[in-house]
């Protein structure tokens, strides 16, 4: 039994040996060989969890595959730069639109602040402290603004006192932050040393520092410190926030702060536990919205209020003034300057004629209500058509038997009249404008030959007075003919109606008078061409004139027709074509 | 980045703070300034394509009426101790402020014998410096007025700093 023991003992070390060679002997590859046939499945069954594993045991699979992710994506890059683009190009339009969205928005919260705090009356007053107190207006804002606000954090070694990450409130970095780091270890060291030391035998720990602008706020922990800058003043849970973070910040990264020998990147990690401690609270919304720029809105308002009713003012003033300007339309006025001040404030000065409308009474015949009127009026004498009419007919109004008749600016005079009058009439007329002969016709004005007028005159005087009048109007009157002509034109005939009209009268008052007189009518030539036809000529036009005169009812007893000839004398001899008359009267001797 | 806390040690008015002007700023001053605690100042220099910002701790000059104020060494990664070539005593005590500082930390030293632009003083012994060599691990002689060797005591010491 033994010996078969034995042997069986013996067998199966013979086999162990033999399996031995052959998976770890020359024959190893019948083992590998088959285990290589089914590797693909055997690593594929267990590739994911193995990798999970080993990162989970020691990290280093992203270690291995980091480098070859790069690889990949590098030569992508290089060599199929297409399929990239193709991949990450509905990716990419989202984040660009996020990105471009999220400037937008912080673009205009900005500005929208900038404006809220520019445009007030407490923006400008801020602006000027900021400036006074020589710190950032932004700075001052946000003091103004919050009742605090975290505006950086630091995680400082507390051995060496280097910085190890620092966030801010605002986007820009902070330059003096290892600066302030190293001082403020160099200060914690310098008020530990410093101080007594407590019961504990823990030094003085430096827990706040004050300045004008910031609060910092130190939470000591054994390793490193967190201190935060803060502007206002910090309520407690700033300090809670920043125990809980330095506490945090120990737990994770025990190691790191232990073997730290200067470098501070294994702590760009700490940056979103570190901006858990960037809190801040603003003032009560009543304040905010007490900010709302309402001074501003105020001035704008009643700006645009003033602008526009002087814009109103304006447009009024010019309608009106541009009404009243009409006002030269009228015959007799003259605006020299016209000032609306306003619409019941007018300055007007102009030039009048005494017959024109009053500046008053075309106001109101306008519809135009003026209150404070301040007119400067200066008269004047107009020549106007109208206005000479107008005072025509002021003087033809005292003429009850005379009609008046305006025809292209003519006044044609018809009825009957005294001799008196009519020789009153024509003067005043001639001085409003009217002359006989230009613009008025009397050749229908006939003599009251009832009217004892001239009759019951007495004075002799005055009966000799008019008889030297009508003398001196009849030697003033002429006649010019034409070179070389003794025709009798249609104004020269007018004239001879009123040299007959004189003559009559004349004769009148002579006989009343015991006058005898006689007329003389003298005929004139030039001295041109033959002188014996001048003389000629000169008797005709005489002649002519005498005819008329006659054939008008004139006695040829009472008339001397000669001519004259040319007249030489060297200045007139070239226009001396003319017909002159005289009187020559005599007492009579009975 | 790597950041690396050093300080200047030394007596009053050896050079401390010109040195770190000289080598921070690029200036030098004849006015002297007493320095009061400490001043620091910050630069990055390049050791080996990598960029290395030193902290530099400017500590005020010690002599028998302010001591030497061991608590701002805490921490530093090394050191400079300055000594003043116009005059004897600063190397002595020099040499006693590194002893002190032996005690509190052990890092690279550098003894940087400055004002090298002047001459030395009468009793001046170079026999006596070379005796304090094996206490730091490097000598320099320097100038912050004309800047020689300031660039070079800083890198070296960033060398050792970087090698410990």
């Amino acid at each position: 039994m033994s010996n078969s023991d034995s042997t069986d003992t013996i067998g199966s070390d013979l086999q162990i040996s033999q399996l031995r060679s052959i998976i770890l002997g020359k024959n190893s590859h019948i083992v590998t060989d088959i285990v290589k046939k089914d590797a693909r499945h055997i690593v594929g069954d267990v590739l994911t969890e193995a990798l999970n594993d080993r990162q989970k045991q020691d990290g280093s699979v992203n270690k291995v595959l980091l480098p070859l992710v790069e690889k990949s994506v590098e030569y992508s890059v290089a060599h199929h730069s297409d399929k990239l683009v193709s991949s990450l190009y509905p990716l990419m339009g989202r984040l660009v639109r996020k990105s471009v969205t999220a400037f937008l928005t912080d673009f205009m919260e900005k500005t929208n602040q900038l404006i809220e705090n520019s445009f007030t009356f407490k923006g400008l007053k801020w602006r000027f402290i900021a400036w006074q107190s020589d710190i950032s207006f932004s700075e001052y804002v946000a003091s103004q603004i919050f009742l605090y606000r975290v505006e950086h954090v630091f995680l400082i070694h507390r051995e060496t006192g280097l910085l190890l990450k620092s966030v801010n409130s605002v986007s820009q970095n902070n330059q003096d932050a290892d600066l302030i780091s190293s001082m403020l270890t160099a200060i914690n060291d310098f008020v530990g040393d410093s101080f007594s030391i407590d019961e504990g035998g823990l030094k003085e720990q430096l827990q706040t520092v004050s300045t004008d602008t910031f609060n910092l706020l130190i939470k000591p922990g054994p390793n490193a410190l967190v201190v935060a800058a803060v502007i206002g003043n910090p309520p407690q849970k700033v300090n809670d926030q920043l125990q809980l973070t330095l506490e945090d910040i120990h737990s994770l990264f025990d190691n790191e702060l232990n073997d730290f020998s200067g470098d501070n990147e294994p702590f760009q990690n700490s940056e979103n536990l570190l901006q858990d401690c960037l809190l801040s609270e603003q003032k009560n919304t009543e304040e905010t919205s007490a900010n709302k720029p309402w001074f501003a809105w105020i001035m704008i308002f009643l700006v645009v209020i003033f602008i526009g009713f002087q814009m109103f003012k304006s447009w009024t003033n010019n309608q009106l003034a541009a009404k009243i300007t009409l006002i030269e339309n009228q015959p007799g006025i003259i605006v020299k300057s016209l000032n609306v001040v306003d619409v019941n404030t007018i300055e007007l000065h102009i030039l009048r004629d005494p017959s024109a409308i009053l500046v008053t009474d075309w106001l109101n015949d306008n519809d135009l209500i003026i209150n404070n009127l301040n007119l400067t009026e200066h008269q004047y004498y107009s020549l106007d058509p109208d206005i000479l009419y107008a005072r025509a007919q002021k003087t033809l109004s005292e003429y009850p038997k005379i009609t008046a008749l305006r025809t292209n600016n003519t006044l044609v005079l018809s009825g009957f009249i005294s001799f008196f009058k009519m020789e009153k009439l024509l003067k005043s007329l001639e001085i409003n404008g009217y002359k006989t002969g230009i613009n008025l016709v009397t050749t229908s004005l006939k003599l009251d030959n009832q009217d004892a007028t001239l009759t019951s005159i007495d004075s002799k005087k005055i009966k000799i007075q008019l008889f030297n009048t009508l003398i001196e109007r009849i030697s003033v009157m002429k006649l010019d003919f034409d070179l070389g002509s003794d025709n009798v034109t249609l104004p020269m005939k007018i004239q001879i109606k009123h040299l007959y009209s004189y003559v009559n009268q004349l004769k009148e008052l002579a006989s009343e008078l015991d006058i005898s007189f006689g007329l003389i009518v003298i005929g004139c030539s030039d001295n041109s061409g033959n002188k014996e036809i001048n003389e000629v000529i000169s008797l005709n036009r005489a002649n002519n004139v005498s005819k008329i005169l006659h054939d008008l009812g004139l006695d040829e007893k009472l008339m001397y027709v000669t001519g004259l000839g040319q007249i030489d004398i060297e200045t007139i001899n070239t226009s001396a074509r003319k017909v002159i008359f005289n009187v020559i009267h005599v007492k009579s001797k009975a | 980045m790597i950041q690396k806390k050093i300080c200047l040690l030394g007596s009053s008015n050896v050079g401390k703070t010109s040195l770190v002007k000289q080598f921070v700023e690029g200036i030098f001053n004849e006015k002297y300034l007493t320095t009061i605690g400490v001043k620091i100042d910050k630069k990055v220099v390049v050791f080996e394509n990598e960029q290395v910002k030193l902290m530099v701790w400017d500590i005020e000059g010690s002599d028998r009426y302010n001591p030497f104020q061991e608590k701002y060494l805490r921490g530093c990664s090394g050191y400079i101790v300055v000594s003043d070539r116009t005059r004897s005593s600063s190397l002595s005590e020099a040499v006693e402020i590194h002893m002190l500082a032996r005690k509190v930390i052990d890092c690279p030293v550098i003894l940087a014998v400055n004002k090298y632009d002047l001459p030395a003083t009468w009793n001046w012994n170079d026999d006596g410096l070379q005796d304090h060599h094996n206490l730091f691990d490097e000598v320099f002689d320097t100038s912050a007025k004309s800047g020689e060797n300031v660039e070079n005591i800083f890198l070296k010491l960033v060398e050792l700093m970087l090698k410990d």
